[in-house]
């Protein structure tokens, strides 16, 4: 049986615009998404910023409502089995905010130690273990309004792990972290499949979904478009190349005509300061290099190069397609 | 014994994570400073005007010191959850909901029981107020009813702080109200009807007036009615406070509302 699984599953906010005359608006941010995850395996949800994927991880944890499907972790529905599923699973939301800043980290702990209903013999051991595993021991005892960002994004996992969850849901846990904080980080989570647990991740870092996920789905505008192994999903793009444009002001026309070139899979543009970058890519033994620089005349190109596929480029060719 | 210690030991933590005024600097300023000062202005007001003697005004606004905690405190250990962003993670725990919820306003009475304490002192030393020791533990009694009757209001308030943006504003408004309609510095029956009726219906009316009858000299037994009237009132507002975080609680699933501030 799968730890989690999410059949159909689908959220629609409704929201209001206007003082006088009040419209209101549905967003369907969930469309229908099937998945399940196995035990022991951490699973990966990527995409974009509105993609669905935090508000997955909501209805998973019981914060929200699914509008319909269903949902089930450990086998209990995520609608009717409320209090069965809060009590096996742990989450970890990405930011600062969250936390009691008044308090010493070790008193944010005990908090959620009470609330979990961690019995009052075992609280010491259990929070001594977390702020070793998390890296926070022996500086437990100082307000978190005095921690940095990636201190308090560890004792955020801390919290999430009190009452030792056997699914932990973590939705971009390395957001805003020093590339250093965000390694160590990486380590722990890492380490928690290691010791057995399930989880569930989103992240916007490609090369940490590749080095951390068993499996990895891709979601674009609230549908999963791919599921897969970081191997299978390369291998989706895999078998073409990449050639990337240095351009100076390219206009939406433009991009669309290098589209419609054939044997060009997707383009995309990357703004890198002053520089656009267009990544193009394209099917395996075709050359479009003439075309698209045909496409791109009047226009100044700086340096044009070629590599192959990465992870990144499958993301987005799936979530633009 | 999860649920107990919830409401011991996490009222006491959350207490201690989410009101404003905890540092003592701004306790003394905010929680001792305001009813002392409140008292002297009435009490001199009073004298002035020659209506009433110091002692009226000392017990009135002593008692009604304890809406320093029970309103401002109150509303600030539950709503704060929300400015903090921590509603979230602690609505997605197992938590018994009637612990965690009532949990937080055991501080805030104990608080709220300091603060009248000190007001009365204030009144001892500053004013023309007597109050022999022997009246001391059955006005203390009658102090802390009306403490926990007015923690309940301050409860709801709360919980509308869950839903409303700076409820605050919703505790100085009840605030200051209760200085006219609870006969704490005007007598209920100056006041037109309509207006004692708002009165009758808060905390604080019935436990002022039983507070005075006990400082004049009257027993416990004499005000048991009086405050049998403000602890219902008190657990009414209680009621309808938790009540209305349930409901805020689960329309915030469905409309994804827990978060938005």
């Amino acid at each position: 049986m799968a730890v989690i699984e999410a059949e159909e599953l689908r959220r629609t906010y409704r929201t209001t615009t206007g003082a006088l005359r009040r419209r209101t608006l549905d967003v369907e941010a969930v469309r229908g998404v099937t998945f399940a995850v196995e035990r022991g395996e951490l699973y990966g949800l990527l995409g974009p910023n509105g993609a669905g994927k935090t508000t997955i991880i909501k209805v998973l944890v019981t914060l929200l409502l699914p509008t319909a499907g269903s949902a089930r972790v450990l086998g209990h529905d995520v609608v009717r089995d409320v209090r069965e599923v809060r009590r096996r699973v742990g989450f970890v939301f990405g930011g600062e905010r969250g936390l009691y800043e008044r308090l010493s980290g070790l008193d944010n702990l005990r908090y959620f130690a009470e609330l979990y209903g961690v019995p009052a013999r075992e609280q010491g051991r259990r929070i001594a273990e977390l702020l070793d595993l998390v890296g926070l021991s022996g500086r437990e005892r100082e307000r978190v309004e005095g921690y940095s960002r990636g201190m308090r994004q560890r004792l955020h996992i801390a919290r999430g792990l009190m009452h030792d969850p056997e699914v932990l849901f973590l939705d971009e846990p390395t957001l805003g972290l020093d590339p250093v904080g965000a390694r160590e980080l990486r380590q722990t989570v890492a380490g928690l499949t290691e010791a057995g647990k399930t989880l569930l991740l989103t992240t916007h870092y490609m090369f940490e979904a590749d080095a951390l996920c068993d499996r990895i789905a891709v979601l674009s505008r609230g549908r999963i478009v791919a599921e897969g192994t970081p191997r299978a999903l390369k291998e989706r793009v895999g078998g073409g190349r990449v050639i990337e444009v240095e351009v100076f002001g390219i206009g939406e026309e433009r991009v669309d005509a290098l589209r419609a070139v054939g044997g060009v899979r997707s383009v995309a543009v990357e703004e890198r300061g002053q520089v656009q970058a267009l990544v193009v890519r394209t099917d395996a033994g075709v050359e479009v290099t003439p075309a698209l620089l045909a496409r791109l005349a009047g226009t100044t190109i700086g340096r044009v190069s070629y590599r192959e596929p990465t992870l990144e480029d499958a993301y987005v060719a799936l979530v633009e397609e | 014994m999860a649920a107990a210690r919830v409401f011991l030991v996490g009222g006491v933590i959350s207490y201690r994570a989410l009101f404003n005024w905890i540092r003592p600097l701004s306790y003394a300023t905010t929680m001792l400073g305001i009813p002392l000062f409140q008292l002297l202005f009435f009490a001199y007001v009073g004298r002035f005007a020659g209506v009433r003697d110091d002692a009226f005004f000392v017990v009135g606004n002593a008692v009604q010191a304890t809406a320093m905690g029970g309103l401002y405190a109150m509303t600030m250990t539950v709503a704060n959850e929300r400015f903090f962003g921590t509603l979230a993670p602690v609505l997605a725990t197992p938590a018994n909901r009637l612990a965690l919820f009532l949990g937080r306003a055991l501080p805030v009475v104990l608080n709220a029981l300091a603060v009248s304490a000190v007001a009365f002192a204030a009144g001892l030393l500053l004013l023309d107020f007597s109050l022999p020791a022997a009246r001391v533990p059955a006005l203390a009694a009658v102090v802390l009813v009306t403490a926990t009757a007015t923690t309940g209001l301050g409860l709801l308030l709360g919980s509308l702080g869950l839903r409303v943006r700076d409820v605050l504003f919703a505790s100085n408004l009840v605030y200051f109200g209760t200085l006219l309609v609870c006969g704490v510095n005007v007598p209920l029956d100056v006041l037109p009807p309509w207006l004692q009726a708002v009165g009758r219906a808060l905390p604080l009316t019935h436990g002022v007036e039983a507070a005075r009858r006990v400082a004049g000299g009257e027993g416990l037994g004499g005000v048991d009615g009086l405050l049998a009237t403000e602890a219902g009132i008190g657990a009414a507002y209680a009621l309808v406070a938790f009540a209305l975080f349930r409901v805020f609680e689960l329309e915030g699933r469905r409309r994804a509302s827990l978060e938005t501030y």
